[in-house]
């Protein structure tokens, strides 16, 4: 996960919680190249192959920020977040291609269907959940037509119509003619959205055992699947757990966080706070206390380096074959990973000579 | 005030060829750069920098990017071009009904931080239906500027107001709109809005939210009363052109003529089949070609009123250009033939003329 403006400076996990990096004082909301910048180049020395970029109207637009920071690195991936509905997708298909000739085609893209009504009607979207997914499979079938074709591309839906769409410039990489999809969401609708127009459904983690059959039914049909998480790595099992528990923030802070949560009409926010309400600890790696605090990207998976490797061997014995991760402090937890966890991750995976996972993406 | 010189950025790929390229085949790419397989549909950054910095050099303000579906985006190329350079300026053609507002403002206000400030807008309507139904967008021409208004009034909403944007119109609706990214330049906090178009629906939008009018070249008697019009409400004019200034002007004639096409039937104006100004631009070249002795439209019934051509010597081209002060145009838009060519001519020959003129005046 890329780190919010600013916070590739911050040292606590307390100064990086959404409920502060919301407000419209906060760092998060100006362009850190600085910060980006520093960040993506030890992500390419740590090993990861993308960062994510979140869309929020509290951050500054992610195509943009993707363009700026691709064109200062070599070889780091954007996997840009975007919502349906903020654009016409022969519009959106444009911005892509172009940003993809420009950074040597590393973006991806992560369709979100937005996860608060408030915020879309800020953005000018007035639908409910499900016909968000509804326009957002009209949109990516114009998308993929327009990487798809030659000729001018018609669709007349119900809530996108475009007659003769052609664009020039083309998505250009040099191993794709079209974006990696990644569709997020834990819905019905956005599972049959990843099946039918995505190259790989993002979730949330949840224990092996839970994530299993999921896991099962996406890859016999072509689909990856990512886990979103975040990781605290120490040298030992409880230094990793005091670690977490420092980084609850007060109790103001839980509240306003939970209520967050709460408003939400998106099924994955429920279900994390769910998990952190009910079980605490999913197994004995897997903890949701911190979702009630920083949000529910984080369940986080935390122990010694051989633990974390082995866990996420375990995943990708399931068929897991991405994870995007994110760490308080964001640099310092990604340098941790890169040094003490990866190499183990790799080994085991040489060992075994089985294709590698996916380079985990902070 | 200053005049204030911007230039048209060059078609991708066009700087880019590396051989030495006469006038007529610079405009043969631009006029050729609609066809599939032209290299202007991919950008190509090398050609770009090598074209801005000389621009830079040149004292040019700004350059305008186009948008267009034969080309790429002209927010990201912005982006990629204004994080390489230092003191130009881009102005990003954009139409609305391509995006939300807000989102558009978002995609802006980032860009902003990223470049020191270094954008602004040209708000266009859309000058082929056929190219607006690929965009997905079935508005017809009035019906396209009353969404316009209702576009640059919620972002405007978004970069004067302090707070909330909440907006109901016919065409956008936006409640308790918010963002926390800000338009960031060191002297300002909202972009320029050019707005472009000869019809009466462009120039009341122009008045009614945009800064500065753009509109092409045309004489200062023709040009006095619409300009006086905009100036008395505050909005500054644009003029867009096109320039090819020589040693003398039996030189800059024969350039002129060289770009005429072999075939005088030829046209790539068709399909704007829904613009006041295209109309204008084929019923004035069909009049007569010279509209002064310095300004010509030749090109126009081939290619479109934006080729309508200043020309002549250094002297006559900037005693032209004051000629436009004159009467209140503040700003140009320019194109040349080849493009580095012709900014390097125009840094070099007209520009200190009528900068050594407006300092005269001043004192």
């Amino acid at each position: 996960m890329l780190p919010k403006g600013g916070e590739v400076a911050m040292k606590t996990a307390q100064e990086t919680n959404r409920v502060l990096t919301t407000r419209s004082t906060s760092p998060a909301a100006l362009p850190d190249m600085e910060g980006w910048v520093r960040f993506a180049r030890c992500a390419e020395e740590s090993g990861i192959e993308s960062v994510l970029l979140s869309f929020s109207r509290y951050e500054p637009d992610t195509i943009l920020i993707a363009c700026a920071v691709g064109r200062a690195t070599t070889r780091l991936k954007f996997i840009v977040a975007y919502r349906m509905g903020l654009m016409q997708p022969t519009t959106f298909v444009q911005q892509i291609n172009t940003l993809s000739a420009l950074i040597g085609g590393r973006v991806a893209l992560n369709i979100v269907a937005g996860s608060s009504t408030e915020e879309q009607h800020g953005y000018g979207d007035f639908l409910d959940h499900d016909e968000r997914y509804a326009r957002a499979d009209e949109f990516l079938h114009i998308c993929h037509s327009l990487w798809r074709e030659d000729a001018g591309v018609d669709f007349a839906g119900r809530y996108c119509r475009v007659e003769q769409a052609k664009l020039h410039t083309r998505f250009t990489a040099p191993d794709r003619d079209s974006p990696e999809i990644y569709v997020s969401g834990h819905s019905e609708q956005a599972r049959w959205l990843a099946l039918n127009r995505g190259s790989s459904w993002l979730r949330l983690i949840d224990t092996p055992e839970k994530l299993a059959p999921m896991v099962g039914g996406f890859r016999e049909k072509g689909i990856e699947v990512s886990l979103r998480l975040a990781i605290i790595c120490r040298s030992t099992h409880e230094e990793a757990v005091e670690a977490a528990v420092s980084m609850l923030p007060d109790e103001g802070v839980r509240a306003e966080e939970r209520s967050i949560l709460a408003g939400s009409d998106s099924q994955t926010l429920k279900s994390a706070l769910a998990a952190a309400d009910n079980v605490g600890w999913l197994n004995q790696n897997l903890w949701a206390g911190l979702v009630s605090s920083y949000g529910s990207s984080a369940i986080t998976l935390l122990g010694s380096p051989a633990e974390l490797a082995q866990r996420f061997l375990e995943y990708k014995r399931i068929g897991v074959t991405q994870f995007i991760i994110s760490g308080w402090p964001k640099l310092d937890e990604m340098l941790i990973f890169g040094r003490e966890v990866l190499p183990l991750i790799r080994k085991a995976e040489s060992s075994a000579q089985s294709t590698a996972v996916r380079t985990a993406r902070f | 005030m200053n005049l204030k010189f911007h230039w048209m950025l060059p078609k991708s790929g066009e700087v880019a060829s590396g051989v030495p390229q006469t006038p007529q085949q610079a405009a043969r790419y631009r006029i050729e750069s609609t066809r599939s397989d032209s290299r202007a549909a991919q950008p190509e950054m090398e050609g770009w920098l090598y074209f801005a910095r000389r621009a830079e050099e040149a004292g040019i303000e700004s350059v305008l990017v186009a948008l267009n579906r034969y080309e790429p985006d002209p927010l990201i190329i912005s982006c990629a071009l204004g994080r390489a350079t230092k003191s130009l300026k881009f102005i990003a053609a954009y139409r609305s009904g391509l995006m939300q507002p807000t989102t558009f403002v978002q995609q802006v206000n980032t860009l902003s931080g990223l470049i020191q400030g270094r954008i602004d807008l040209n708000i266009v309507a859309g000058s082929s239906t056929q190219e607006q139904h690929g965009y997905g967008d079935f508005l017809a021409h009035d019906e396209r500027y009353a969404r316009a208004e209702e576009f640059l009034a919620i972002c405007n909403g978004f970069w004067r107001a302090n707070g909330e944007v909440n907006f109901a119109g016919r065409h956008y609706q936006v409640e308790h709109g918010k963002l926390n990214t800000p338009f960031l330049a060191p002297d300002r906090n909202v972009p320029e809005i050019y707005v472009s178009g000869h019809s009466e629906p462009s120039e009341r939008l122009a008045y009614s939210q945009g800064t500065c009018l753009l509109r092409v070249v045309d004489t200062t008697e023709k040009l006095r009363a619409a300009v006086a019009r905009a100036t008395t409400r505050g909005v500054r004019v644009c003029l867009r052109l096109a320039l090819i200034c020589r040693p003398t002007r039996e030189e800059a004639l024969q350039v002129a003529l060289s770009l005429l096409p072999e075939d005088r039937r030829e046209s790539t104006t068709a399909q704007k089949d829904d613009s006041q100004m295209y109309r204008e631009g084929a019923a004035m070249a069909m009049n007569d070609h010279w509209l002064n002795p310095s300004l010509w439209a030749g090109l126009v019934p081939h290619y479109g009123p934006v080729w309508t051509t200043l020309l002549g010597s250094p002297d006559e081209v900037a005693a032209a250009f004051l000629s436009y002060r004159e009467i209140g145009v503040s700003e140009f838009i320019i194109s040349g033939w080849p493009e580095v060519d012709e900014v390097e001519i125009f840094g070099r020959e007209v520009l200190p003329l009528i900068r050594e003129a407006e300092a005269v005046a001043r004192n």
